[in-house]
């Protein structure tokens, strides 16, 4: 069977996954180029592109970070390509100069720029709202609530891109991008335009002059909006209240209604042009009540700006109701069905007689250990935590440690041993260590420490790099090069040799790119934690910039490339609970591999899980831990 | 008994650690690097290993030595002794300082098979101190001449233990003497006793590894090939020449734990090794148990050492060092209990009273 996403069968329905859907409505607006930074829960979307890259006859890559993302689109578009631009919300907070200034100089070529945000932040450090950035910088935003819809927009963003000549940005949220449903195809293009030549006197310039333009053209988008099929209202013509939703809060709200029967009572106003609002629209179906409850993911954007066309308009008389506040909805994090029921229940007064969404019994109840986030077994990140957690026990000093953002960022947990003192955002940690590190001239006198994964290297790092050289700080930078971007999912990254279309490059190395820019590099295994330990422990003795490169290749890539060697405890030599150590190697060093044999009081090894790293070996001071066969490693 | 959390608060903080090793190695939340010895973790373990077997944690010297060395005459300024010889080689072996004592009680050891294994410290670049096990005669070689920086030795109790050496012969400083009685003193029952021959060192101090950067300072592209203390100044031999360097100046690097030490000679050793002062060439040393005399005679019988009588005056002289060690460290053991460091012996007891008035009549 073709693969769904490129499949010619215009009007059969598919089970889509809502990136799937995203990605199959780029290719039947007829996109040729794509560019993203990986970043869940968005990152399928440019891996599936790449993948078909070639038979679809587009151009994908995984860029350096989002603003060589989107700036490689606008100049696609600049060509009249229609280009497709992906990110999470943070990636979105890294293009903001970019985004700001592409809305003074529109687009050419359709571009939609998705963003994937991450309510409740399951695999990011903030929930950020993207919403904000299509209001602050004066961009249409469409918000899909299945995802139909999320094919559907996409594809119909490349129109609005090019009938209004701007970026076009389509927000989605977790439950969309990762959900399943129905989708029916569209057709696919026979023939797709190739790029014109730019002429003598064409631009494409952001600058101030064109504000005017800006503003007129998203005056236009809130007139196509009055009339979007996207925005639809469904109740009753006199409400007792009126939900208004966007994205995944129309599937919650609509279950919501049906589960309480409320159909008669509650109306829904469904939004899926979430900026400009379509204020007509709005105030027309606003007349019909005096309750107004908004449902929406992550901030009451909506809710605010609903608030606003009610301030415009005296003739509307509601009490607004939403997150705003917190008093009837919560003020943050992820919705879910039985939130919104609950809460429509208690504004309504209504009983909810149906079965609670699962509810377990008591008597079949367990009662789940806490789990923190952790390595996975044989991860090089946690042999690096390990000895750089010891090196700076063993010097005095009291090391202060700059983390990142990256699978590294649990190392601030007991995963890496709270390592961490400081997190901010990509490319942080450098730039902190950076200024700390001139302290020195005012008598500070603790060692300071950057961490920062090889993507994020590329990512983020480098100005910060050549700012810590230029201005000699003390302080070590250390790359935790696993060779790979493994939070995300292994995209390549220029140091890897890999493009996103699975075509052979030339890796850049680390190494000779901080070597460039002057600074002295060491490269080390964090295997070897007693010699590493000595590196480092020396380095921290040394004034000035420092880098170095912990190399150590990501254990999910490694097991899949090489004989896995068996390890296992010897028993007799282990001394179970006499070692004094209060199992050590389970508790504290923490390799999901080690395990407590509970029947023998001896340390055990779970060898589905190990992947044979060894480091465990070198840790167990009785050298009960043993290890044969399988390639080498590294 | 407290655990490691105790050490870490009471030895490693408060700087009275000497580095002896005994600590390390059995336990993975230890570790080390240079003169440093720190815990990576906290431990949750209620009662330690390490607690128990450190020099620096409480402990009844005077029952420990009644346990170990039970017939022995008592002494309260060198230490229970039977005699005090001065003792030499007959024969040089290579790179042996002094008398070349100790290198052929280890040959005698190894030869009678007095031991499976001996635990002596080398050094590969003549300064940083490598302890290791020898268990060939060809081995003595790497460890002779004196270390002056401070290693954690005791540590390879544990790679013996590994190795299932059932007797083990140890030469240590006297800190390692002391911890190596205060583990078998305070082994859990259903443990096996150690069997040991311990020859003890003279020790006045051991010195800090920064001392190591102080040297490449100084004398910067120079390879060392010795340091020692021949009579009065620190000679630092080079490829490039001799250097000497006033001992004041190099007291500054002094571990700060050796400040709390109150045994100069090793007293709970079977057999203590030292300079003989008066001259050159000879060794001073003490036999303290009959396991150190068997071991001394087999070595004259062998005719590797020569061993004579020890001039009174010169005993005496000995025993004024060590009381005047004793005496100046008491002042900073009972400095450091007034600044809240947890007392790790009892002043009040009647040997260290004695101490004070020994060495009250020696400035007199």
């Amino acid at each position: 069977m073709e693969w769904m996403i490129t499949a010619d069968e215009p009007g059969r329905t598919y089970l889509m996954q809502g990136n799937e859907a995203i990605a199959r409505g780029a290719l039947e607006a007829g996109i040729r180029f794509a560019a993203a930074y990986p970043g869940s829960p968005s990152s399928e979307i440019l891996a599936m592109l790449g993948h078909v890259a070639e038979k679809m006859d587009l151009y994908a890559e995984w860029s350096t970070n989002e603003t060589c993302a989107l700036e490689a689109c606008l100049g696609a578009s600049f060509a009249r390509v229609r280009s497709l631009c992906i990110m999470k919300q943070n990636g979105l907070l890294v293009v903001g100069d970019a985004l700001h200034s592409a809305s003074l100089s529109g687009v050419k070529g359709g571009l939609v720029l998705v963003v994937a945000d991450d309510p409740s932040a399951h695999s990011s450090t903030n929930e950020f709202d993207s919403r904000h950035q299509a209001r602050s910088a004066g961009l249409p935003m469409l918000e899909p609530a299945n995802m139909q819809e999320a094919k559907d927009m996409v594809k119909w963003g490349y129109e609005l891109s090019e009938q209004l000549q701007q970026l076009v940005m389509v927000r989605t949220v977790t439950r969309i991008n990762h959900g399943r449903s129905s989708v029916s195809l569209g057709e696919l293009p026979k023939e797709k335009p190739d790029p014109v030549t730019i002429g003598e006197w064409d631009r494409m310039v952001a600058i101030n002059w064109f504000k005017d333009a800006q503003i007129a053209k998203i005056d236009q988008a809130k007139s196509i909006f009055e009339t979007s099929p996207f925005n639809e209202y469904k109740g009753p013509e006199e409400p007792d209240m009126i939900i208004v939703t966007c994205g995944t809060g129309w599937l919650y709200s609509s279950e919501a209604v049906e589960a309480l029967g409320l159909r008669d009572r509650i109306g829904i106003l469904k939004i899926g042009t979430t900026y400009p609002l379509p204020e007509d629209f709005i105030v027309k179906h606003l007349l019909k009540t005096k309750k107004v409850l908004v449902i929406e993911e992550v901030d009451p954007f909506l809710e605010q700006n609903i608030a606003g066309i009610i301030a415009y308009h005296p003739e509307l008389q509601v009490e607004l109701l939403g997150r705003y506040g917190g008093k009837a909805m919560p003020r943050n994090g992820e919705l879910n069905p039985d939130i919104v029921r609950n809460t429509l229940a208690r504004l309504t007064g209504t009983a909810f007689t149906g079965p609670e969404t699962a509810v377990i019994p008591p008597e079949e109840a367990v009662a789940l250990p806490a789990r923190e986030l952790t390595f996975c077994a044989g991860c090089p990140h946690r042999a690096s935590f390990f000895l750089l957690k010891q090196t700076l026990r063993i010097q005095e000093g009291q090391g202060v440690v700059m983390g990142d953002i990256g699978c590294y960022t649990m190392g601030g947990q007991r995963a890496g041993h709270y390592l961490y003192n400081f997190l901010c955002c990509m490319g942080g940690g450098i730039n902190a260590a950076e200024g700390m590190g001139q302290l020195t001239r005012f008598g500070f006198k603790q060692p300071v420490l950057a961490l920062a994964g090889d993507s994020t290297f590329f990512h983020s790092c480098l100005p910060g790099l050549v700012n810590a050289k230029y201005h000699d700080s003390n302080m070590l930078f250390v790359v935790l090069d696993n060779s790979a971007t493994a939070m995300t999912g292994f995209q390549p990254h220029p140091g890897i040799g890999q493009t996103a279309m699975g075509k052979a490059a030339e890796p850049i190395s680390i190494k000779k790119v901080a070597e460039a820019i002057g600074c002295p590099v060491t490269v080390a295994d964090p295997f070897d934690i007693s010699g590493t330990t000595s590196k480092v422990y020396d380095l921290l003795k040394q004034p000035g910039l420092k880098v170095l490169i912990l190399k150590q290749e990501c254990a999910t890539l490694v097991v899949r490339k090489r004989e896995k060697p068996r390890v296992w405890v010897d028993q007799e030599l282990c001394r179970g609970d006499d070692c004094g150590c209060g199992r050590f190697c389970s508790r504290i060093w923490g390799c999901p591999g080690n395990i407590w044999d509970y029947e023998a009081g001896k340390a055990k090894i779970d060898e589905v899980v190990c992947v044979g790293c060894g480091v465990c070996i070198s840790l167990c001071p009785a050298g009960a831990i043993k290890m044969e066969g399988g390639g080498a490693c590294g | 008994m407290p655990g490691g959390m105790d050490l870490k608060n009471e030895v490693f903080q408060s700087s009275t650690c000497a580095l002896c090793g005994a600590c390390l190695d059995w336990c993975p939340y230890i570790a080390n690097m240079e003169d440093h010895l720190v815990m990576r973790f906290d431990c949750n373990v209620g009662e330690g290993r390490c607690y128990a077997v450190c020099p620096r944690t409480y402990a009844d010297w005077q029952a420990i030595g009644d346990r170990y060395l039970p017939d022995t005459p008592r002494n309260i300024e060198i230490g229970p002794y039977f005699n005090v010889f001065r003792v030499k080689a007959a024969a040089g072996i290579k790179g042996q300082q002094d008398g070349g004592t100790v290198s052929n009680l280890v040959k005698t050891i190894m030869e009678d098979e007095l031991a499976q294994a001996v635990l002596l410290t080398g050094s590969e670049d003549h300064v940083t101190p490598e302890p290791f096990l020898a268990v060939d005669i060809d081995d003595i070689e790497k460890a002779a001449g004196s270390r002056f920086l401070a290693s954690p030795g005791l540590r390879k109790i544990i790679e013996a233990q590994a190795n299932k050496v059932q007797k083990l012969a140890v030469v240590g400083r006297p800190c390692q003497i002391q911890a190596l009685r205060k583990m078998d003193f305070n082994r859990r029952p259903d443990k096996p006793p150690l069997d040991l021959i311990t020859i003890g060192l003279f020790c006045m101090w051991s010195l800090g590894w920064d001392f190591n950067e102080y040297l490449q300072k100084n004398f910067p592209g120079e390879k060392i090939l010795s340091l020692g203390i021949p009579q009065h100044g620190f000679v630092v031999k080079t490829d490039k020449g001799e250097h000497i360097l006033p001992l004041d100046e190099v007291k500054k690097f002094n571990k700060a734990g050796c400040g709390y030490c109150l045994d100069m000679t090793s007293e709970l050793a079977d057999i203590s090794v030292g300079a003989f002062e008066a001259e050159k060439g000879w060794n001073t040393v003490i036999v303290r148990s009959a396991k150190g005399q068997e071991l001394l005679d087999k070595a004259v019988e062998k005719d590797y050492l020569i061993c004579a009588d020890y001039p009174e005056e010169e005993l005496n002289r000995l025993k004024g060092a060590s009381i005047g060690k004793k005496n100046r460290n008491l002042n900073n053991i009972q400095a450091a209990f007034d600044k809240g460091v947890k007392p790790f012996i009892d002043l009040n007891s009647e040997m260290y009273a004695q101490v004070r008035k020994l060495a009250e009549g020696m400035v007199k």
